[in-house]
């Protein structure tokens, strides 16, 4: 009984840690609206001749993007992210990792 | 070399020039505008010639070249021998781009539609009153049904960019290029196994399979050169093509394989390649990504089996794959570029993608490359975002794995006449031809009805432009100014190319640039357009001066160094990191993680499958009006074998009715065993409702009339083989 209960608790927390991502791979976040919180909110450092590395949805894979979204607290740039909405978070997840370079609609140089 | 004009055109002829422009207002009506060009050289008067680079545009291809020109009349385009990716080359076409700039058809000035749609009736407006009208336009349908509710749709051009930039200013999400009637299939398949989609190093290959391309008449530079040139050096060719193509003619051995069974032809390739051990081992322990069940998925699929489906002996199937392997590295399944055929195309070139992959030549010399590219820079725009608008495209989920930024024509122009998921009232075109290039075209016409209002921003009046509320005139290429333009070739030969005029833009054409500049001003959108194509260039190169030196010395930056070996250890841009034989994306999504075989629809009894392709003097409908090109071609035909044509009592010449569910058109047969008894061809850009096309209209029969509109299950892609026609005497 109680290695059911347990289980069931194991999958809940899983699902509950999955929750964000799962809303975004079913297309809830708005990837249009994604790009463009990410070009007001990082382009001014992650931008060509910025302060910090260029970034584009095809710097990294859907995996990279996972990581940073899961962990954007350990990022240098936390407070900024802090800042921000879930569902903007949410947005731009949407964009980055929706467009990442191993995704089936990797993001054109621009 | 100069880079600007030394002497404009005189006074006397543009005065000329203007006045009988002014005349000619009705499109169609005879014109002798630009004879005035001819120069009247006095006797013993000196010309003031000198010569200066561009790139031609033609067809897609940028092909190096240099204008010479005299008293400030282009006389005639050479190739320039500066630019590897043409091979000092310039074809028919490209020779023939005078033509396409001293034209009496073309568009002169902003034209308003008066009476009917495709009626020709048309009101002269000026700049001013043109842009006006298209920016309030774009206000009202922006505020009725959202930004979304305006579709953008631009051609391959250098000047696309800025249409883009403007879609997204606007706030349109619904942007389509002309891939989508292209290859998006091929490089749904290869991005799909590679990660990205690659570069045949022909000139190295040494054992070539080209499935359905006609690398010999539908120019890709510099593909088809360097075919020519590996071939004398001892490399075979094998072509796979239902006509006896020019390619074919050429090609070592020509196999006239039943349409739709490409996909059978690759995996007994692959089931010969996996049984008899002659794939690479190593590579593919190294770099793939479960060949394990691949090698089970194929082993049925035997040449036995492939000749039945294929009509290619089996004997024939295995010795080519035997062939193929003792070549590898340097051989290959040619991708090809037009891949619009069937329902299942991503597949089919997945196939060709996994025979690749079993060959081992990705990244090698004579194989599938990837060459080095320069990234230019580019000035960022801020594009708003617009609260009201729906979520996604208005082709969204039409389609298993559609590209997001290219789209789906057919999948759009179905949601535009069913005015669902919402509705789309505006249509900006800019140099592309759907009326012509996009099958049913009797259903490209149902979309335009259904429009509030379509403005079309061309060279001459097309078929598109007929259709058009409002049509702007659009300088040629060799009259304009455009940004830097990076392109990847082949080996050693990827680089960097602009224009400059050569002359100064004629009538009152202005480019595209300018023209959606203008828009955004209107439109409270100028920021994004706050800058001169000078200063995009001087951006676009602003850390490249090396490659800046040598457009301006030779026309051309060529990027030197190999084009191969050059990507080993690194991770494949795939969800595995590694060459997906098995995708496991398509798997989650429902789609067959290899390509499994079915066979095409039965031609039913008494019809044919149509199928399309090229002649080297046609750019699908831009060039067939093209005085000089008229020359040797004045019409279309259809191509049918003599054995259904004495069947239907049809004889070379005859004039005959070619029918299908989509529409149907006439032209003249031409009875030929160039192509299988079940199939016949017509080439496309004739058969034009536009009385603006004098040297073709009322010529031939329009195929995209012809063609039903199917479409790739996967990537959205037109599919252009899945018509079948009944074809009579009349």
């Amino acid at each position: 009984m109680f290695k059911k209960i347990g289980a069931v608790l194991i999958i809940m927390v899983f699902l509950l840690v999955c929750i964000g991502v799962v809303i975004a791979e079913d297309g809830k976040g708005n990837a249009r609206k994604g790009k463009y919180l990410f070009r007001k909110n990082c382009r001014a450092c992650h931008g060509d001749g910025g302060s910090a590395t260029e970034l584009s949805p095809i710097s990294k894979t859907q995996a990279d993007w996972q990581k940073v979204f899961d962990d954007y607290n350990q990022l240098e740039c936390k407070t900024e992210w802090n800042k921000l909405s879930d569902k903007d978070r949410l947005d731009m997840y949407a964009h980055l990792h929706g467009h990442a370079f191993d995704s089936p609609s990797p993001a054109k140089c621009k | 070399m100069s880079s600007s004009c030394k002497q404009a055109i005189s006074r006397r002829n543009f005065l000329k020039l203007s006045g009988t422009a002014a005349a000619a207002a009705a499109v169609g009506a005879p014109s002798r505008v630009l004879y005035a060009l001819v120069s009247e050289k006095e006797e013993g008067a000196e010309v003031a010639a000198h010569e200066m680079f561009s790139a031609c545009d033609m067809c897609f291809n940028k092909c190096g070249l240099i204008a010479r020109v005299e008293n400030g009349v282009i006389k005639k385009l050479d190739p320039n021998p500066k630019s590897l990716k043409s091979r000092g080359m310039l074809c028919a076409r490209g020779n023939a781009g005078v033509k396409q700039l001293y034209d009496p058809d073309r568009l002169k000035y902003p034209l308003l539609r008066k009476g009917d749609r495709g009626g020709g009736k048309w009101q002269r407006l000026s700049w001013d009153q043109a842009l006006d009208h298209a920016a309030e336009q774009m206000e009202r349908i922006g505020e009725a049904y959202t930004r979304c509710g305006f579709l953008f749709m631009a051609g391959t051009d250098m000047q696309s960019t800025f249409v883009h930039r403007f879609a997204e200013a606007y706030g349109s999400y619904n942007v389509i290029s002309h891939e989508s009637n292209c290859l998006l299939s091929r490089n749904r398949a290869f991005l799909d196994t590679f990660g990205v989609v690659p570069t045949p190093d022909v000139l190295n290959c040494k054992y070539v399979i080209m499935p359905g391309a006609n690398r010999f008449e539908a120019l890709v530079t510099p593909d088809s050169m360097d075919l020519m040139t590996a071939m004398q050096g001892g490399s075979k060719l094998v072509v796979l093509d239902p006509r006896y193509t020019k390619t074919a003619a050429l090609a070592d051995e020509w196999y006239a394989i039943k349409p739709g069974t490409d996909m059978a032809f690759f995996l007994a390739i692959a089931q010969v390649l996996v049984s008899e051990n002659l794939y690479d081992k190593k590579f593919v322990a190294e770099k793939t990504n479960g060949f394990e069940e691949f090698q089970a998925h194929v082993d049925s699929y035997t040449p036995e089996w492939a000749e039945g489906e294929t009509e290619i002996p089996a004997r024939d199937i295995r010795r080519m794959a035997r062939e193929l392997a003792a070549a590898a590295p340097a051989a290959m399944v040619y991708p090809g570029r037009r891949s619009s055929d069937y329902e299942d195309s991503t597949q089919i070139r997945r196939a060709f993608a996994i025979v690749n992959a079993l060959l081992g030549n990705w990244d090698r010399k004579g194989g599938l490359i990837i060459p080095k590219k320069i990234k230019t820079g580019s000035i960022y725009h801020d594009a708003p975002f617009y609260e009201d608008n729906p979520e996604d495209r208005v082709d969204a989920g039409m389609s298993q794995m559609m590209f997001d930024e290219e789209g789906s024509f057919k999948h759009t122009r179905d949601a535009v006449i069913e005015g669902r998921p919402y509705p789309v009232k505006g249509w900006f075109t800019y140099k592309t031809n759907p009326m012509q290039t996009g099958a049913n075209r009797n259903k490209t016409i149902e979309m335009i009805h259904k429009l509030d209002f379509m403005m079309s921003v061309d060279i001459v009046m097309s078929d598109t432009a007929w259709m058009a509320d409002l049509v702007l005139p659009a300088p040629s290429y060799l009259e304009r100014k455009d940004p830097i333009s990076a392109f990847l070739a082949s080996s050693s030969c990827s680089g960097v190319i602009t224009r400059d005029p050569i002359v100064p833009a004629m009538f009152q054409s202005n480019p595209v640039f300018w023209i959606v500049k203008e828009l955004a001003k209107r439109l409270d959108l100028g920021e994004s357009f706050d800058f001169t194509i000078d200063d995009f260039r001087k951006t676009q190169l602003e850390k490249l001066p090396e490659v800046a030196q040598a457009i301006k010395q030779d026309g051309v930056y060529n990027i030197v160094g190999p084009s191969y070996g050059i990507h080993e250890g690194k991770p494949f841009k795939t969800r595995s990191k590694k060459i997906e034989i098995y995708n496991s994306r398509y798997k989650d999504k429902g789609i067959d993680p290899m390509p499994v075989y079915h066979s095409p629809k039965r031609v039913p009894r008494n019809h044919f499958r149509m199928v399309v392709g090229r002649n080297a003097f046609i750019t699908q409908s831009a060039s067939t009006n093209n005085s000089l090109l008229c020359e040797l071609q004045r019409e279309n035909s259809l191509w049918i074998h003599p054995k259904p044509a004495g069947t239907l009592g049809i004889h070379q010449g005859d004039q005959v009715e070619v029918a299908s569910p989509a529409g149907r058109g006439r032209l003249k047969a031409r009875v030929t065993e160039e192509t299988r008894p079940d199939t016949v061809y017509m080439d496309s850009g004739f058969g034009v409702i536009s009385k603006g096309l004098s040297n073709i209209f009322g010529k031939g029969a329009c195929i995209a009339e012809v063609l039903e509109d199917h479409a790739d299950k996967i990537s959205g892609n037109m599919a252009m083989h899945e018509t079948f026609v009944t074809v009579r005497p009349v």
